[in-house]
């Protein structure tokens, strides 16, 4: 497979059969549609599983990809639909079960061996602060921030990837931010 | 604008979040440095939403950098043998590398001294003496042989088209050795003899006085 074929390239030899066609579209865009699913989920499991459930969900809709948009754009598209869906279903569970699981993903953080046990301590509570404060955005706001700070898009993929205007991602972006400031600053004046 | 300057949140939020992530054209960019001069709202905002970047930003590269087990972390870029070998002796103490040292010597030495067993030795080339003098057993002895040498066939021009089947040649005692051995043939080397100069049918054998040849005597 050649590394400097495009993604929309690729995306067709797999249309025509290529069975390693797609394969290389997954080690392509694997780690970062991860790193959006972690952001937006905000743990390691439900993010893997999501990765996992997209790269499904985009093979069984190859023929449905027409080219208009970016592959990159078609798989966040498709990331962040697995991520609302899975929590719509996670909403079953109870809000205590999610705080647990909240207190236990912040005590497995790893800090770098040379820490001091104070400075792991206080990077556990940022990490938790800031994880806190991401999770309990609305699912539209906290998508546009992943996108943006995990993913590195730009306003037009973000907007490409969503479907929406440009100037609605940059309003939400603004109001995601505005909110995020908010609860770090009572969880600073908490501490 | 001086009235939105005072307000908690200026108009002008898509620009400080274009300014912010410097996703803004340069004049876009100029227009909004010189709004910040005047609006104290928009420069606090500015000030404390770089610091929710960092914030997430710090989150996102601990997060991910533990992923340890994670099935998408980065695949180790594939090393050649050499640079592998390199690592090894940059950990590796003292004693094991001059130890490895001297096990490398050991190894090239005995491989050279086994080369040098296993080449074949040169032929003790016979150099003919112009000045030598022959006796007359030696005068008679080379022209019997140069005799049984001229009663050999000359081999026959390969046909076109038969393939030639390369089979190890048999080691044809020559009239040469014969002559040389000052024997008589035994039947298998006769035999032998007949068939590689496919002179004779086994049945004539029987009428031949080989013991008699002047040659085999």
């Amino acid at each position: 497979m050649d590394p400097l074929s495009s993604d929309e390239i690729i995306v067709e030899r797999a249309l025509t059969g290529d069975a390693e066609a797609f394969g290389e579209i997954v080690r392509r865009w694997e780690r970062r549609i991860f790193a959006l699913t972690y952001g937006i989920l905000g743990r390691e499991e439900d993010a893997r599983d999501a990765t996992q459930e997209t790269f499904i969900a985009a093979f069984r809709n190859l023929r449905g990809f027409r080219g208009e948009a970016k592959v990159s754009s078609w798989l966040h598209r498709i990331a962040v639909n697995q991520c609302i869906s899975r929590q719509r279903r996670a909403k079953v569970r109870s809000e205590s079960a999610l705080e647990e699981e909240q207190e236990k993903d912040a005590s497995s953080f790893v800090a770098p061996v040379d820490y001091s046990p104070l400075r792991v301590a206080e990077g556990r509570q940022e990490t938790l602060a800031v994880r806190r404060a991401l999770n309990s955005l609305p699912i539209e706001l906290r998508q546009v921030v992943v996108m943006k700070e995990f993913e590195e898009l730009t306003f037009r993929e973000i907007a490409e990837a969503l479907d929406l205007p440009l100037s609605t991602v940059k309003s939400r972006l603004y109001t995601a931010l505005k909110q995020l400031q908010l609860r770090l600053q009572k969880f600073e004046s908490r501490n | 604008m001086n009235e939105m300057n005072n307000s908690p949140s200026c108009e002008r939020n898509p620009d400080l979040i274009a300014f912010l992530y410097d996703e803004a054209t340069e004049s876009e960019a100029r227009d909004f440095k010189l709004h910040l001069q005047e609006c104290s709202s928009c420069r606090a905002e500015l000030a404390s939403f770089g610091l929710v970047r960092e914030s997430i930003v710090a989150w996102r590269d601990e997060a991910l950098s533990g992923f340890v087990s994670s099935p998408l972390a980065a695949k180790a870029p594939a090393r050649s043998a050499l640079a592998a070998l390199r690592q090894f002796f940059d950990l590796s103490p003292l004693w094991l590398k001059a130890a490895i040292g001297f096990a490398v010597l050991t190894f090239c030495a005995l491989a050279v001294l086994a080369f040098a067993r296993l080449q074949p030795k040169a032929p003790a080339v016979a150099v003919k003496d112009p000045n030598a003098i022959y006796s007359q057993e030696d005068v008679d002895r080379l022209v019997e042989g140069a005799l049984a040498k001229q009663a050999l066939p000359a081999p026959k021009p390969p046909i076109p088209g038969i393939t030639v089947r390369l089979t190890k040649p048999k080691r044809v005692a020559t009239s040469t050795q014969m002559a040389k051995s000052r024997r008589p043939l035994s039947r298998s080397e006769r035999d032998q003899l007949a068939a590689d100069l496919r002179l004779l049918s086994t049945q004539e054998d029987v009428r031949l006085n080989l013991l008699g040849d002047r040659i085999n005597q």
